[in-house]
């Protein structure tokens, strides 16, 4: 099956999937996987994991694919928040292969950096780009940490070293302003 | 913008950032099945959001990994009801009745449950409807408080031979999940659960579906049936 390239072909691809067609599948599998293995892997941090996140999360997306339609948005955001349900779970629940000090020494030993370029990577001229630029520096590594990185309110406030009701609130704020801007 | 709406969109942002605690989270999910407004905020959201996702540098996704997926697939069971063209419009238009009628449905079972409840010496702390993430009114859980739950089964379930149906709660996230008990064949049941703090409004109750005998990990590890939000019988 081939198919062009515009993300309005997984709408495409669901209901086909939702019918039965694993080709289907595959095409979303081809356009997708490797930045959903790359997403997955910003949040459990170990390749192995993410890949297995993704493999549940396709499975999953065969079978929920009746449930998807144009009222949950776009089928690339349902997909994409169905992969990361899976690796936030998977890192939550912390009781797979690693201990919680595991998982966090890994974690600690990469990871900033990536959260900021998640940022620097988007497109100069997009709302989002600009719109995270505008908020206090804290407010920004706090959403980006939770949203690149899979960080818990305390997790964010353990790093950023504010206390927690205060991220809590800030993180809010944030979110309010960001919301307030791109809208 | 009114304070509920403005609530309403800030819980959405922090559902997609997966900031909201696992039973919140589970509300959430169960909430968006029958609130278009939280159901369209969530979706902003992620459209929001979706840019850092799709900016970043793709991994190698393997052959050998699409056989993993692909050998796990189960077959669609839904050739009757999904045949032919799917149509967005037409998807839309079942998802609301869905939705609607299984909100009515849930407050028919519940007023039956009531009904029943008072007919009867002990009344249950809590009761919770549980429903699948179709929106369907799957089983309703009574909660003594006494260690003592009951489940009626308003669904048909089907269990493999190897598998049995687990009943979970979450009476706090510092707990966890803690299991009340495996159903015993696909029917209603009575449960002898562990002792628990009292059951509260708004408690998380669901089942999964686990290996014969019951989750190895003493943790939900199979997909959930269904799951629902217990509500102090008044």
């Amino acid at each position: 099956m081939l198919m062009g390239s515009g993300p309005d072909d997984l709408d495409t691809a669901l209901a086909a999937c939702a019918n039965g067609d694993r080709n289907a599948l595959r095409v979303v599998f081809d356009r997708e996987a490797g930045r959903l293995i790359a997403v997955a892997e910003r949040i459990v941090r170990r390749r192995e994991l993410a890949e297995e996140v993704v493999q549940d999360a396709f499975i999953r997306i065969w079978t929920h694919a009746h449930q998807y339609n144009a009222d949950r948005g776009s089928a690339r955001g349902w997909i994409y928040a169905i992969v990361r349900n899976r690796a936030l779970n998977l890192l939550r629940d912390g009781n797979r292969e690693f201990t919680v000090e595991e998982v966090e020494t890994i974690r600690e030993s990469e990871q900033a950096d990536e959260v900021m370029a998640a940022w620097q990577r988007l497109d100069r001229n997009s709302r989002l780009y600009d719109c995270l630029g505008a908020l206090d520096e804290t407010k920004r590594r706090g959403i980006l940490m939770a949203y690149v990185g899979g960080y818990s309110h305390g997790e964010i406030a353990a790093r950023l070293r504010i206390p927690l009701g205060t991220t809590k609130s800030w993180i809010r704020r944030g979110l309010s302003a960001l919301r307030e801007c791109m809208a | 913008m009114t304070d509920d709406r403005r609530d309403i969109l800030s819980i959405a942002d922090e559902y997609v950032l997966g900031l909201l605690e696992a039973a919140d989270a589970a509300e959430i999910e169960v909430a968006m099945e029958r609130d278009a407004d939280l159901r369209a905020a969530i979706a902003a959201s992620r459209e929001r959001f979706l840019p850092l996702d799709t900016g970043v540098s793709p991994a190698a996704a393997t052959e050998e990994l699409w056989q993993r997926i692909e050998a796990a697939l189960p077959a669609q069971d839904r050739s009757s009801s999904a045949s032919g063209i799917a149509n967005a419009n037409d998807n839309r238009k079942n998802g609301w009745r869905l939705a609607a009628i299984s909100a009515i449905a849930a407050t028919l079972v519940l007023a039956i449950g009531l009904a029943y409840s008072v007919t009867r010496t002990v009344e249950p702390l809590v009761v919770a409807v549980l429903i699948n993430e179709a929106g369907e009114v799957q089983a309703v859980v009574e909660d003594f408080g006494n260690e003592q739950a009951t489940i009626r089964l308003l669904a048909d379930f089907t269990v493999p031979r190897d598998k049995t149906i687990q009943v979970w709660t979450l009476p706090s996230r510092e707990m966890g999940p803690i299991s009340l008990g495996l159903i015993d064949g696909v029917r209603s049941a009575r449960l002898d659960g562990p002792a628990l703090p009292t059951p509260r409004n708004d408690q998380l109750y669901e089942i999964t579906l686990e290996q014969a005998g019951g989750s190895p990990t003493g943790r939900p590890t199979g997909p959930i049936l269904a799951k629902g939000l217990a509500k102090l019988p008044r």
